[in-house]
């Protein structure tokens, strides 16, 4: 009972810290002449902090190693089934700039710019829909690949910048900023709880690894976000309605190497010839 | 010891537990299953009629995918897959079988 009276004096002492508090006790003061402040935008507490994503992009530079012929994009992808995913435009905005971000229209990915003032600023990197309706990636890709491939050194590398550029969002506002306030990357990517999706494509049946004479199918736990979203689950997953296309990658297991190929079965293509099964 | 007893089972119950989680989806023979499901004709009825029903994913696209198991040798276990169409039709099917590298069961 006693931690419990002191915890709630405690309280009180912090609330009264508040502005709204301050304002309560300072009301009977006539208020100052009215100021004008011009509103450029307005941040969303969940739009994307351009500082973290530039901090992404450090973090490619530094690990490049794990993907040396790759180049580092950013990109949009549905997560709301309302989202018009077409004519999607993003900018920069700080206190006092704004900076235009080109987006390529056939697979809404972007390059972010560096800009030191929106640095500063701590600016926010804003697209003209709702953020949430939104899942935001990077995106590493090596050139040359075969079709329907992907390097595992590139997806590892995609999985360090993303958390570190604060993309995931897999959980409600608040609990996602805990979230990520707790994982750092290495946390993230390095573990096999770390749970950071990829998405394909098109909608995935199998998937596949190829490290030299090493060949194994991912098993089903690995695929559509380990299949035991529920309705209610899927609201609080980036792949609400990306759940056929999602699955997840060993990033965190050395013994497969960076240049190990993944490669994808899609749900609507013929499947294999039956000598490319992988075999144990 | 008869006080003991009931503690005893209890740690068995929980000892088998923790060394034979069960397999994921419904046990099939993987034999009759891959001979008597074609892709392209069988139904989810005949489906659920010959294998019962199992783990399953469905997708806002209506399409689904199901996960049977099937006993390997060493004790271990096979996946096998099917995708459903939005018509109930199976369109594909894969085996899935065991590596070295999977956590035993």
């Amino acid at each position: 009972m006693r931690s419990l009276i002191g915890g709630a004096l405690l309280l009180s002492s912090l609330l009264s810290c508040l502005p709204w508090a301050a304002a309560q006790e300072t009301a009977p003061t006539p208020a100052p002449a009215p100021q004008t402040v011009t509103v450029t935008s307005t941040r969303d507490p969940v739009d994307k902090s351009y500082r973290k994503m530039i901090r992404g992009m450090e973090r490619f530079e530094r690990q490049h190693a794990l993907a040396p012929q790759a180049t580092l994009r950013f990109r949009l992808l549905p997560r709301l089934p309302s989202v018009h995913m077409r004519g999607i435009t993003l900018k920069v905005v700080g206190d006092r700039i704004t900076v235009p971000v080109p987006v390529t229209p056939q697979d809404n990915s972007f390059v972010l710019p560096r800009n030191e003032q929106a640095l500063r600023e701590d600016a926010a990197v804003i697209a003209n829909r709702k953020t949430t309706s939104m899942t935001w990636r990077a995106q590493v890709i090596t050139p040359g690949l075969p079709p329907d491939t992907r390097r595992l050194g590139d997806l590892r590398l995609e999985c360090l910048v993303g958390v570190e550029a604060g993309l995931v969002s897999n959980s409600s506002p608040l609990f996602g900023w805990i979230s990520n306030a707790l994982n750092s990357p290495e946390q993230v990517c390095n573990s096999p709880d770390g749970n950071f999706l990829f998405f394909t494509e098109r909608p995935v049946f199998s998937v596949t690894l190829r490290a030299g004479e090493r060949t194994e199918i991912l098993p089903f736990r690995m695929l559509y976000a380990g299949g035991e979203q529920t309705r209610d689950m899927l609201d609080y997953c980036d792949c609400q309605v990306l759940l056929d296309r999602t699955y997840y990658a060993p990033i965190w297991d050395r013994s497969w190497p960076d240049d190990t190929l993944v490669s994808f079965e899609y749900m609507d293509e013929p499947a294999p010839a039956p000598a490319a099964e992988a075999q144990p | 010891m008869k006080r003991l007893e009931p503690f005893i089972l209890v740690a068995a119950l929980l000892a088998g537990c923790a060394t034979q989680a069960p397999q994921p989806g419904t046990v099939v023979a993987a034999d009759r299953f891959t001979r008597q499901v074609v892709p392209g004709r069988t139904t989810r009825a005949e489906l659920v009629a010959a294998f019962g029903q199992t783990k399953s994913v469905v997708f806002d696209s209506g399409y689904e995918t199901w996960l049977y198991s099937a006993n390997a040798a060493g004790g271990r276990s096979e996946e096998v897959v099917v995708l459903l169409d939005r018509e109930g039709i199976v369109r594909k099917l894969r085996r899935r079988p065991p590596y070295p590298t999977d956590p035993q069961r």
